[in-house]
């Protein structure tokens, strides 16, 4: 997920946390440019976890559409200086 | 005494644009091929949702294979999950009816849609928009996680069914309203106590903010006939922005002009201008000049086009009665614009 964006791009931090019996990462904070869509976290998620069925959510909410983007759902979602992703394997907040 | 809505929502709700649905030459097995159909698309719905009324025109004419339907207007295939009129809005500068589309029944294009593979995908796209609406509105959305199982269905189905009444009914218990606006107050109180035809506008303008998603289309030629406005090829040439505007409360109500102003402003994505309420055309152009990254050249960006459900709204009407008449089920906001900006004289 660290990939090569210009250095102009702002970057978020995006804290993963597991959901219900989801697998715990080893590393659950990363950086993602601001202009990414919120798909590539779901990609991401679903290569680190071998999953193909992953429910993804922001602040044990609601789940974003994929295209949003990053920055986007920071500014109106995050806090303390992160934007937290919950992800489970099964629907959490149905 | 049950609430039906007031005369614009209704308006909004029933409005509809006509569709001529094209089957895809290349999946047009039969001759001669299947005449195009033509169908009534509620604005506040959602083009997959469509596809039963859709497919008996084509089943017979379809080569072999599943299903995986898909919308396309001149090239671009169509994002199932904006609302039919946010679509029409924005890649119809010049409004064309009816409108021209083809439909797709093989090859989904995976890179450039999600998928949708059934109502299902896009009943939880709503839902957890209106989640992101709730959050964005109250703080959280506890309101619309407990809800209960019969409500839920109720409200979906009155999306789907075009009926205002029957959403009423139960989003009211969501609490997500803003409360009244000037405009709906004045016009109720013209009116006996006893006829209540507007909504539970209480005459009290809280504070909070309002959900709203933007669409911009930056363009460098300059039009004058809709007709001559570029064609959208690609998603890339449409800016997305998610971004709530804060409503302030009585001693400061907000007109179209303001909001306008700043949500196009708001496009440079500078954190200090988010929920901004005061935006003169002058500020627009230099922040639209500064995101465009032609610094002291262009001085001037000019909004083209504003549209709201298909409406070009007079920019004097207070913020509150827009957003009490002419959101979008799922409580948001959307704004279609076409922005001219002027490119930088190379020498």
């Amino acid at each position: 997920m660290a990939s090569e964006p210009p250095s102009s791009a702002r970057k978020v931090v995006v804290h993963l946390r597991a959901t219900g019996d989801a697998p715990i990462l080893k590393q659950a904070k990363f950086k993602i440019a601001g202009t990414d869509k919120f798909a590539k976290v779901i990609d991401f998620l679903r290569r680190q976890l071998h999953r193909e069925t992953l429910f993804v959510y922001v602040n044990s909410a609601f789940s974003p559409n994929p295209d949003e983007l990053v920055i986007d759902l920071y500014t109106n979602f995050g806090f303390d200086g992160k934007l937290v992703v919950n992800y489970a394997c099964s629907m959490a907040w149905g | 005494m049950m609430d039906r809505g007031t005369k614009a929502q209704k308006y909004v709700w029933e409005g509809a644009i006509p569709l001529q649905i094209h089957l895809h030459e290349s999946e047009v097995t039969t001759l001669p091929p299947p005449s195009p159909a033509l169908i009534l698309a509620p604005r506040i719905g959602y083009l997959p949702l469509l596809v039963p009324q859709i497919k008996p025109f084509f089943s017979s004419s379809l080569p072999p294979g599943v299903d995986t339907v898909w919308f396309e207007y001149k090239g671009l295939p169509l994002k199932w999950y904006l609302p039919t009129g946010v679509l029409f809005d924005i890649l119809c500068a010049k409004p064309e009816r009816p409108w021209n589309l083809t439909v797709h029944f093989r090859g989904y294009p995976g890179s450039i849609l999600t998928p949708c593979e059934s109502e299902d995908n896009v009943k939880w796209s709503f839902i957890n928009s209106l989640k992101e609406a709730a959050y964005i509105i109250n703080g959280n959305c506890k309101n619309i996680m407990n809800m209960s199982q019969s409500d839920q269905v109720e409200l979906w189905n009155s999306v789907v069914n075009g009926n205002l009444e029957a959403f009423i009914r139960v989003s009211s218990k969501l609490k997500l309203g803003i409360g009244g606006d000037e405009f709906s107050d004045k016009l109720s109180s013209l009116k006996s106590p006893q006829s209540a035809t507007e909504t539970d506008n209480t005459g009290l303008v809280k504070t909070g903010r309002i959900p709203v998603r933007l669409y911009v289309c930056s363009i460098h030629e300059n039009f004058d006939d809709l007709e001559d406005a570029p064609h959208i090829d690609s998603w890339d040439k449409i800016s997305y922005i998610n971004r709530p505007v804060d409503v302030l409360g009585e001693e400061k109500s907000s007109t179209n002009e303001d909001i306008s102003g700043a949500e196009v402003g708001d496009e440079s994505r500078s954190p200090s201008e988010h929920g901004s309420n005061t935006g003169t055309a002058e500020e627009v152009g230099e922040t639209l000049c500064r995101q465009e990254g032609s610094d002291s050249l262009s001085d001037k960006a000019e909004i083209k086009l504003l549209r709201i459900q298909g409406i070009k709204p007079k920019l004097e009407i207070p913020f509150a009665w827009v957003v009490n008449n002419l959101i979008n089920p799922e409580h948001f906001l959307h704004i279609c614009v076409y922005v001219r900006v002027l490119e930088p004289i190379t020498i």
